[in-house]
């Protein structure tokens, strides 16, 4: 059995197999176990009990790697990854770590800029240095919403680069080195030009609002 | 609804006439802390100074559910989280009606406590599933014709520069987001004098209680 093992971290609190941060993570994942890493996949929203809450920090000081995949909620993390990452500090900064584990972030936004995803990255860092990981460096994703909570792969070509980045982010890793700068580069390509991005965006809010009988009202002022 | 935790301070003076509501305080302080405490309560002072009336969330005492991601706030119920019987839509309403909203927090890794982020993720009603471009990027459009200035005041145990950065970003790029005319930020370390507290308070809020004292005039 190998020893090395990989836990990845999904942010999003939508039901299990339909997030963009799954598929983004798996994806990652997926990599990593092809390159001879244990894995395994928790949900934040299903670690808030204090038993699965104990399960995810039992697994994350027993890996070699933690992954994090989340949404960007308001410009930062969701508030149930930030709580997790509350507890996984206050449990790593009051008991011994038992090794080194690295901490990589993948942050992905509803924008097609992926800059939107800073500030989160740079909120990861931070946790990386005070829970005493290994920063191993993060990517943002703009656009995340067009991957539709499907599989990396069976969103096909549009999304090429954004699976291109994560191969080179999961070479590095394997060898044990941080996210080189060029995978950041293959995931700021622009799946799509900005402006036909917020068009064809537009267009699914209204087709969306059609069906659930809202069209008039995506503009209404209930709390004016 | 769990009420007994939220303050209106602007019913202080029986018989008076009361002033509106004004400015709206998101304490972020986690259970246990009480290092917020002591500058919550110079913080409420410099509002009312303003004659402003306040309001003041103790967040970590109150029922609130988080964000779950659905968009049904945009879509099903636009304006309104589907959520209803938390004190989701209380807070909401009572920041999208205030001219300041100041979100107080311990800084936590260069962010806000995940309480006062439980209650910002569940502000995204306010703003428009559309979108508008700004400096080169895309935001949401408003919802709103009128929205609050926003003022970020955070609390650091040690000293760090990245972190209050990234604390002093954040709270500009929330601004951005939910279209703040005002903004103002400050950073304070944990156990500081009083006298030291308000006179940073009172230099770092400068814009933002500017703006509050002509609302209120």
């Amino acid at each position: 059995m190998s020893a090395r093992r990989a836990v990845l971290l999904v942010g999003s609190a939508r039901p299990r197999g339909t997030g963009n941060s799954e598929a983004i993570g798996s994806y990652l994942l997926e990599r990593l176990a092809e390159g001879g890493m244990d894995t395994e996949v928790l949900h934040v929203s299903r670690t808030q009990r204090p038993e699965k809450e104990r399960q995810l920090l039992q697994a994350v000081d027993g890996a070699e790697l933690f992954v994090l995949s989340t949404p960007l909620y308001v410009d930062a993390l969701p508030y149930l990854v930030t709580r997790s990452a509350e507890r996984i500090a206050a449990h790593r900064t009051a008991t011994p770590v038992p090794s080194a584990v690295g901490f990589v972030a993948l942050v992905n936004c509803g924008f097609p800029e992926w800059e939107h995803t800073k500030t989160a990255l740079e909120i990861c860092r931070v946790f990386a240095r005070q829970s005493g990981f290994a920063w191993m460096g993060g990517l943002g994703y703009g656009a995340g919403e067009a991957i539709g909570g499907r599989s990396l792969e069976e969103v096909g070509g549009l999304i090429r680069s954004l699976r291109q980045g994560l191969d080179v982010a999961a070479e590095a890793l394997l060898a044990g080195r941080p996210v080189p700068e060029g995978a950041q580069a293959l995931l700021a390509r622009p799946m799509v030009p900005s402006r036909l991005y917020t068009v064809l965006g537009s267009i699914g809010w209204l087709r969306a609002a059609r069906r659930k009988g809202t069209l008039g009202k995506l503009g209404d002022r209930p709390l004016e | 609804m769990n009420k007994g935790s939220d303050v209106t301070h602007a019913t202080v003076d029986q018989g008076a006439v009361l002033p509106a509501t004004r400015a709206v305080v998101l304490n972020g302080a986690l259970r246990g802390d009480e290092t917020l405490a002591p500058i919550e309560s110079m913080l409420l002072e410099l509002l009312r100074e303003t004659g402003a009336g306040v309001r003041d969330f103790q967040l970590r005492d109150i029922p609130l559910a988080h964000c779950q991601g659905c968009f049904e706030c945009w879509l099903e119920t636009p304006g309104l989280c589907k959520v209803d019987g938390d004190a989701g839509r209380e807070i909401t309403g009572a920041l999208i009606g205030s001219d300041l909203m100041v979100l107080l927090t311990p800084v936590t890794f260069g962010g806000y406590s995940s309480e006062i982020k439980k209650a910002m993720d569940r502000s995204i009603c306010l703003v428009s599933p559309f979108f508008r471009r700004v400096g080169g990027e895309v935001h949401h459009k408003r919802r709103y014709r009128h929205y609050p200035a926003l003022a970020g005041v955070g609390v650091l145990r040690e000293p760090d520069e990245e972190q209050e950065r990234i604390f002093g970003t954040l709270v500009e790029r929330n601004a951005l987001n939910l279209a703040s005319p005002v903004t103002a930020v400050c950073v304070l370390p944990a156990g500081a004098p009083p006298t030291v507290v308000r006179e940073r308070l009172a230099a770092s809020l400068e814009p933002v209680l500017g703006h509050l004292a002509r609302r209120v005039a």
